[in-house]
């Protein structure tokens, strides 16, 4: 029998592919985010104070975030929905692969490749607008922002479960641009209406760009940010992974 | 390895229900090595509930499923399984030789990349992506996917489906290689003619059970009636005449050409000749896998007993 760690990587290798191919991966991961950041940013000055920082930065941070969302929802959990209706799950089912060691392959690409989009926003923004951040403060927004994608991706697999995939694309944009907005990524929460901060303050996606926006603060992630990130991981992996079963029980 | 008396499958009694509604079994059966068997059945008799169980891809609500002595869905019987199932559309983002080496890489034995290649007829297609392939090309790409292992057990649902007449010669051909070459192969097909002339044992399903199982021949010796068709060479004579003649058991007619049913030819023959009536054209018809798979199923309502 092939042992795991040749398959896990051959899956990794494939998914990493298919990936860094995808016409949707580099337009919504990067190009979209790469724009948005540069409008943002451009309008009201890189160095215009916000929530003690700059603009250039805290945008950034939003950004980053808003990319690595989208391509746990789009690339990742939308994909998987795809996958089954098309046939390609089914035929992977009928290897000797298990179920759990291709998803963990997937999870993996999904990771490495969120690794890498984080090493070409941040240089590009740094190099274009002369960024001035500690080499520290670089590093741990990086590393939050990189772990932090992982409760996305739990949520990516939730939308995988759908059945019908182009209600799993409605419902992913859907909640993808709701989750930037009311979370505070695409215009800080204080300029949004009360009642949408009020709900806005307590979405993972606010939680996890705040966590990188207080280090640029000098400070760190607060303990609420840390529950609300690994609350929404847990609850979307224990359903996910019960709905996984529900469909093996056939 | 293993006896080369082993039953590579055997079905034990399988059962499979939804809720109250019995969509297969209870199933006996055995599969040697080697041998190529068409599984055939008007939509609905549980085909696709037996290959399913079969692959573990469904549980059995009773009776058990055994291949290579092993319960399927596990990972040491899907090392040595292969199959090509519904149709599938391949991931986007690979190339076709990407997508092979993929499979191959999930196997321990894996086949060739050039001879699965070969075998799908996709030898100029390998550097493109696998998601701009035809539908035909699909298919064979399904095909080459389900050799990956270099499996002992191929299970096909409807191989040939998309295919075009130069593809299917090619990929029966192939299907006859891989049975010479000691592997078993089960398939489903809607094309007769084909199970006729690829397959050396035809099961034939109806109302979730097995109401056939043998050769092709055996199967339309012992299911449908052999016939004698003639032309009435001085005119129309009643169908009573014809009647009245030994063994006739069904009498068809075109205008003046006649055909009778029975299960002895030779004597119908001579009484026909020496009967008065005026005949020309005579022709024996052996029966068709198509005539004796309606009788035994009763699939098409105009077909009269």
């Amino acid at each position: 029998m092939k042992p795991f760690l040749k398959m896990f990587l051959s899956v990794w290798k494939a998914e990493t592919l298919r990936l860094l191919r995808s016409p949707f991966f580099l337009l919504f991961s990067l190009a979209m985010p790469l724009g948005f950041y540069f409008l943002f940013a451009g309008l009201n000055g890189p160095d215009k104070p916000l929530a003690g920082t700059t603009w250039g930065v805290y945008s950034l941070m939003s950004m980053t975030a808003f990319s690595l969302i989208g391509t746990a929802f789009g690339q990742f959990g939308i994909r998987l929905s795809y996958e089954r209706r098309d046939g390609w799950a089914g035929l992977v089912r009928l290897t000797p692969l298990p179920a759990g060691l291709y998803l963990a392959g997937k999870i993996a690409s999904t990771l490495g490749v969120n690794l890498a989009v984080i090493a070409v926003l941040f240089p590009s923004a740094a190099l274009v607008y002369g960024l001035e951040l500690s080499a520290w403060q670089w590093a741990a927004c990086a590393l939050w922002l990189w772990l932090g994608s992982v409760p996305f991706v739990a949520m990516g697999a939730l939308l995988g479960a759908v059945r019908n995939a182009d209600a799993a694309v409605g419902i992913g944009n859907g909640l993808l641009m709701a989750l930037a907005v009311a979370g505070g990524l695409w215009m800080p929460l204080e300029v949004l209406p009360g009642w949408l901060q009020a709900v806005g303050k307590w979405l993972p996606s606010h939680a996890y760009a705040g966590g990188a926006w207080n280090v640029l603060a000098g400070g760190a992630p607060d303990l609420r940010q840390l529950a609300i990130l690994l609350g929404c991981g847990a609850v979307f992996m224990v359903i996910s992974t019960y709905i996984q079963k529900m469909k093996e029980a056939v | 390895m293993g006896n080369h008396n082993e039953n590579l499958i055997v079905l034990d009694r399988l059962e499979k229900k939804y809720g109250a509604v019995r969509a297969l079994g209870p199933v006996t059966a055995e599969w040697r090595r080697g041998e190529i068997t068409a599984l055939l059945g008007p939509n609905g008799a549980g085909k696709s509930t037996l290959v399913s169980l079969l692959l573990g891809l469904r549980r059995p609500t009773g009776g058990r499923a055994a291949v290579f002595g092993m319960e399927p869905d596990t990972r040491a019987f899907r090392d040595r399984v292969g199959a090509m199932l519904q149709e599938s559309k391949p991931a986007d983002g690979l190339t076709v030789k990407e997508v092979l080496e993929f499979f191959r890489s999930l196997y321990s034995r894996p086949m060739p990349l050039a001879r699965l290649l070969a075998a799908a007829g996709l030898e100029k297609e390998a550097g493109k992506a696998a998601s701009s392939l035809s539908g035909g090309q699909r298919r064979r790409l399904s095909f080459a996917v389900s050799l990956a292992g270099d499996p002992d057990l191929l299970v096909l649902d409807e191989p040939t489906v998309a295919m075009d007449v130069e593809s299917r010669e090619r990929f029966w051909d192939m299907i006859k290689a891989l049975a010479a070459a000691g592997k078993t192969v089960l398939l489903t097909t809607h094309y007769l003619e084909e199970a006729d002339a690829v397959a050396d044992r035809i099961v034939v399903l109806s109302g979730g059970r097995i109401v056939s199982d043998g050769t092709a021949a055996a199967l339309k010796s012992s299911a449908a009636l052999k016939s004698i068709l003639f032309e009435e060479a001085g005119g129309r004579a009643p169908d009573e005449r014809y009647a009245l003649l030994p063994g006739v058991v069904r009498i068809e007619r075109e205008a003046n050409r006649v055909r009778l049913y029975t299960d002895d030819t030779d004597r119908l023959l001579h009484a026909l000749l020496s009967g008065g009536i005026a005949v020309r054209g005579i022709e024996v018809r052996e029966p068709t896998l198509e005539e004796a798979f309606r009788r035994l199923t009763n699939a098409e309502g105009g077909e009269q007993a």
